[in-house]
């Protein structure tokens, strides 16, 4: 069937108009079309009324690189797609006029016992037989290989002065990527890829989308706090146009310190209708936090003592602020407390729950809830999560609830 | 990889398919042999627009394949289906790998369906086709 799938599909002239709209005690005839053949190129998707106008606006595409199952991205939504296969023989007519040359074609077995004999000898055209259909299924953006991807160079300040000793910008882009390259390597999305940007804290950097580097948030951080304490800024009220210019001044870029203000702070109007930030104490604190415990693990005390030391003037760390971010576990007469963070685990739940059993073998409740939250599942709630992924053990009634793996 | 799903009939426009179902297989008599191009499946009637009880407009069909005859009924699809059609661009040489494409050039949203089993018209002229299955 070359020549068939060669051909454009004006050359498809079926009558499925006429199909539709025969009326009662009409009759025609069913035939094999011209170009009837496997026509493999043509599928049949089955579309959710809701999903058609941005299907047919061209607002939808396929994405998946070649050993990944294609998802179909809307603007908001990713979809698995499946195929559902039918024993039935199922005939495909397309629009068009019916074909006169089909006509007087092969009528002598004429009508069944209902069709007038003065019936118009029109036929209608099957093009191809389909052997099922294609379906879509919505599911979570896969995002993970998003993390992976940004981790692996993160943006670090002293890259910029080593920026300058390099000639060719071929060196510089490498393992870096720009949006167009992350729509062409993550099942997606737009909106859900923008969405996973923003919760790595990704900041898009002479037009490549990166995480910046612990280090570099340090050093950007206690810059900021140490210009705060020169300058008399309060940090619940900093002006951007009066801190920015101060911190560019001492070489940092300016895309990096609206990304610190960005991600350790929120951004509000001032009076004078100018840009203020208010650095957020959860936040911040967190990051001292993190900063503390980098070490390894430390003694509850050693680390309250280290933490509570370091953190700016003013900011009140709480054991509260670490949910999901670290771990205890009691050692004999001693607590432990190491890093353990939600944002470095796997975001599919089967995989999520396999990094909390490898963790842990036990959970409860209170510290596994800060650790499954997140986890998001179309037509899945979050009970139904726990209840496929984990064994939950309760001695007595009044007992806290234990998880372990199934 | 990116593949865009085009669409040149712009949203009210879609060009509308049909199907017509039936159970099992059509199998073209062995005299054809596989030129079946232009051969005629059978012959379709409508017989009867009922169902004013349910206030559904049901349209009946009766469809004579070879020695048999099915009965069916027009159905309005739960969701619709898109007709898709994939174009792999012409390689030039020394080109990057060919783009794939897809193109939505049709919408079925109603299909013709004979889910009984035929019944046998026992006096029938000699016919080209048969049905099995």
């Amino acid at each position: 069937m070359e020549a068939a799938t060669a051909s454009g599909e004006d050359c498809w002239e079926g009558a499925a108009g006429t199909l539709l709209s025969m009326s009662p005690g009409s009759s025609l005839s069913v035939v094999y079309h011209s170009l009837f053949g496997s026509h493999d190129d043509l599928l049949l998707l089955e579309v959710d009324e809701h999903l058609l106008p941005e299907m047919l606006d061209q607002r939808v595409t396929i994405r998946g690189q070649p050993d990944e199952d294609a998802v179909l991205c809307t603007a908001s939504a990713t979809y698995a797609l499946k195929f559902v296969g039918t024993s039935n023989t199922v005939c495909l007519v397309p629009p068009g006029n019916p074909s006169s040359k089909n006509q007087q074609s092969r009528c002598n077995s004429n009508g069944g016992p209902d069709s007038p004999a003065a019936a118009p000898q029109t036929a209608v055209s099957v093009l191809k037989v389909a052997s099922g259909n294609m379906e879509l299924v919505q599911v979570a953006p896969r995002l993970d290989k998003l993390k992976s991807l940004l981790r692996k160079r993160p943006y670090r300040l002293e890259e910029d002065e080593d920026a300058e000793d390099m000639e060719d910008g071929v060196k510089y882009s490498s393992g870096l990527y720009r949006w167009d390259d992350l729509v062409n390597m993550i099942q997606a999305s737009d909106e859900e890829l923008m969405a996973g940007l923003r919760s790595l804290s990704a900041v898009e950097i002479n037009g490549y989308w990166r995480v910046v580097s612990e280090r570099s948030m340090d050093d950007m951080l206690r810059m900021l706090l140490n210009n705060s304490m020169i300058q008399g800024w309060k940090i619940s009220e900093l002006k951007e146009d009066e801190v920015v210019p101060v911190l560019v001044a001492d070489g940092f870029p300016h895309t990096i310190v609206l990304h610190c203000l960005g991600t350790f702070g929120l951004k509000k109007e001032g009076n004078l209708g100018d840009c203020v930030w208010e650095l957020d104490e959860k936040r911040v604190c967190l990051h001292f936090a993190k900063q503390a415990l980098s070490g390894g693990k430390m003694k509850l005390g050693n680390f309250m003592e280290k933490w509570i030391s370091g953190l700016p003037h003013g900011m009140q760390g709480d054991l509260e602020m670490l949910q999901g971010e670290v771990l205890y576990e009691t050692l004999g007469v001693e607590t432990w407390v190491h890093a353990f963070s939600v944002s470095d685990l796997p975001s599919t739940p089967a995989d999520r729950f396999a990094a909390l059993f490898q963790e842990r073998p036990k959970w409860a409740w209170k510290d596994l809830q800060a650790y499954v939250r997140d986890l998001r599942v179309p037509g899945l709630s979050s009970e139904a999560l726990l209840i496929k992924y984990t064994r939950r053990t309760q001695p007595t009634a009044d007992a806290e609830p234990i998880f372990s793996a199934r | 990889m990116q593949i865009q799903v085009k669409c040149s009939c712009g949203a009210g426009d879609c060009p509308e398919w049909a199907i017509v179902e039936l159970q099992g297989v059509v199998e073209a008599h062995p005299s054809v042999g596989n030129q079946i191009q232009n051969l005629e499946i059978g012959r379709l009637c409508c017989t009867s627009q009922l169902s004013r009880l349910s206030l559904i407009l049901q349209a009946n069909y009766t469809f004579t394949v070879g020695y048999h005859e099915l009965s069916g009924t027009k159905m309005t699809l739960k969701k619709p289906l898109l007709v898709l059609r994939k174009r792999k661009e012409k390689a030039l040489d020394g080109a990057p790998p060919p783009k794939t494409e897809l193109e939505v050039i049709g919408i079925i949203r109603h299909r013709i369906l004979f889910k009984s089993r035929p019944k046998a018209l026992i006096s029938k002229p000699q016919t080209k086709e048969k049905r099995t299955g």
